[in-house]
């Protein structure tokens, strides 16, 4: 095999292995970039997007600074939920923690002074499983499978840098286009610069 | 020829929006690898700076609306562009964010002591790339927002073009059907397994 025709091989069957990735942030910046429109046409079903699962008493103590992370690993070990998980605290009495799958989204809210816990459940929306898979990334989350899906996202942008490099290479050997394929280079990090210096 | 049209337009699409792949390759790296970064840099991003402070006295119609006032104080400061303004309950500042890629800044207007500061965001490469990878959307009015919200939807529509015209390419090539097919159903079989386990 040549180094011409495994670069070729490689830019195909990078992008077969990658095509849902790249379907799923091309459709999620959609959602992210028209996300006017999705909103206004779910808040028309009227449909309320949180619904109660349960409320009862709870008791926790949360410190009033400090990484409040461990105070949301517990409430959800005592509640018996489950997923990647934020916490964050919403009011000085109010403390928030989000859990979320691609599928499904939860969120737990212990009000500190009345003892108090509510879950809700988030309504399935079409485009905010999209933009959460799109959002999602990083390694902050204790899971393997979630660390294992930043590692994916690195091999997604890995995946892109290798099909601008291999894609050069094929336009390069292609005499008839270079000049061609000069001008739009040029146009498109001159259009990127201009918009660099305007907005 | 349709083929040879596909394959040209698949390659001078790429070259045209190279430096658009390149900045959203570099900040999904920048923010997949946010704690990395934060050692790296020594903390969060840095404070805004005040960059001046001045007297300013500004009169706006009588029924201006916050957005109205903000818009004549950057057009008066030679700043003007995309923003988001509020006003601040404890005193009724108008706190302006110029949305600039480069420089944003912070202005602002306390009409009781007809103060004007301007604060600038330190230059930093990682709050530079998320900013340009989190711009879309066509919410402000300038025209140049709008090109850059298209340009966003035209980057959407040819990666959607990539895929399809990629999928006819590989289609056309007889040898590597068997091995495209296996990398593909591999990738979504991973990808499908992912969005049902996490």
């Amino acid at each position: 095999m040549t180094y011409p025709h495994f670069n070729r091989r490689l830019h195909l069957y990078l992008a077969l292995t990658l095509l849902p990735w790249f379907l799923m942030y091309a459709a999620s910046s959609l959602a992210f970039s028209h996300d006017q429109y999705f909103q206004a046409r779910d808040q028309a079903k009227g449909a309320p997007l949180w619904t109660t699962r349960f409320e009862r008493s709870y008791s926790i103590d949360v410190p009033q600074s400090g990484d409040l992370r461990a105070i949301g690993a517990r409430i959800m070990r005592d509640n018996g939920l489950a997923g990647s998980f934020g916490t964050y605290r919403q009011s000085p009495n109010q403390l928030n923690v989000y859990i979320y799958t691609f599928l499904h989204s939860t969120q737990a809210k212990y009000f500190i002074t009345e003892r108090k816990l509510v879950v809700e459940d988030r309504r399935f929306r079409f485009d905010h499983f999209l933009t959460g898979m799109h959002g999602r990334g990083g390694f902050e989350q204790e899971g393997i499978l979630e660390k294992t899906w930043g590692v994916l996202v690195d091999l997604v942008w890995l995946g892109m840098i290798l099909w601008i490099a291999t894609g050069l290479y094929m336009w390069w050997h292609l005499p008839r286009v270079r000049a061609w394929g000069w001008l739009a280079l040029a146009g498109g990090f001159a259009s990127f610069t201009l918009f660099l210096w305007r907005l | 020829m349709f083929s040879k049209v596909l394959r040209r337009i698949h390659m001078y699409l790429a070259l045209f929006l190279t430096p658009w792949v390149l900045m959203y390759t570099a900040s999904t790296f920048v923010m997949n690898h946010r704690e990395w970064f934060r050692e790296l840099y020594g903390g969060s991003t840095p404070s805004p700076v005040v960059e001046r402070e001045m007297r300013y006295e500004a009169s706006f119609p009588e029924s201006a609306s916050t957005k109205q006032m903000a818009r004549q104080i950057l057009a008066s400061l030679d700043l003007d562009g995309a923003f988001n303004v509020s006003q601040r309950a404890r005193d009724g500042a108008i706190v302006i964010q110029r949305l600039d890629p480069i420089t944003p800044r912070r202005v602002t207007y306390d009409a009781a002591q007809a103060k004007l500061t301007i604060e600038k965001m330190p230059w930093e490469s990682r709050a530079f790339l998320e900013r340009m990878h989190r711009r879309r959307g066509y919410q402000q009015s300038y025209a140049l927002d709008i090109a850059w919200a298209s340009s966003v939807d035209f980057f959407i529509a040819a990666m959607t073009f990539w895929v399809l015209s990629g999928l006819w390419m590989w289609w056309e090539l007889r040898a590597t059907r068997a091995p495209g097919a296996c990398f593909a159903v591999a990738g979504a079989v991973l990808f499908a397994f992912f969005v049902v386990a996490i």
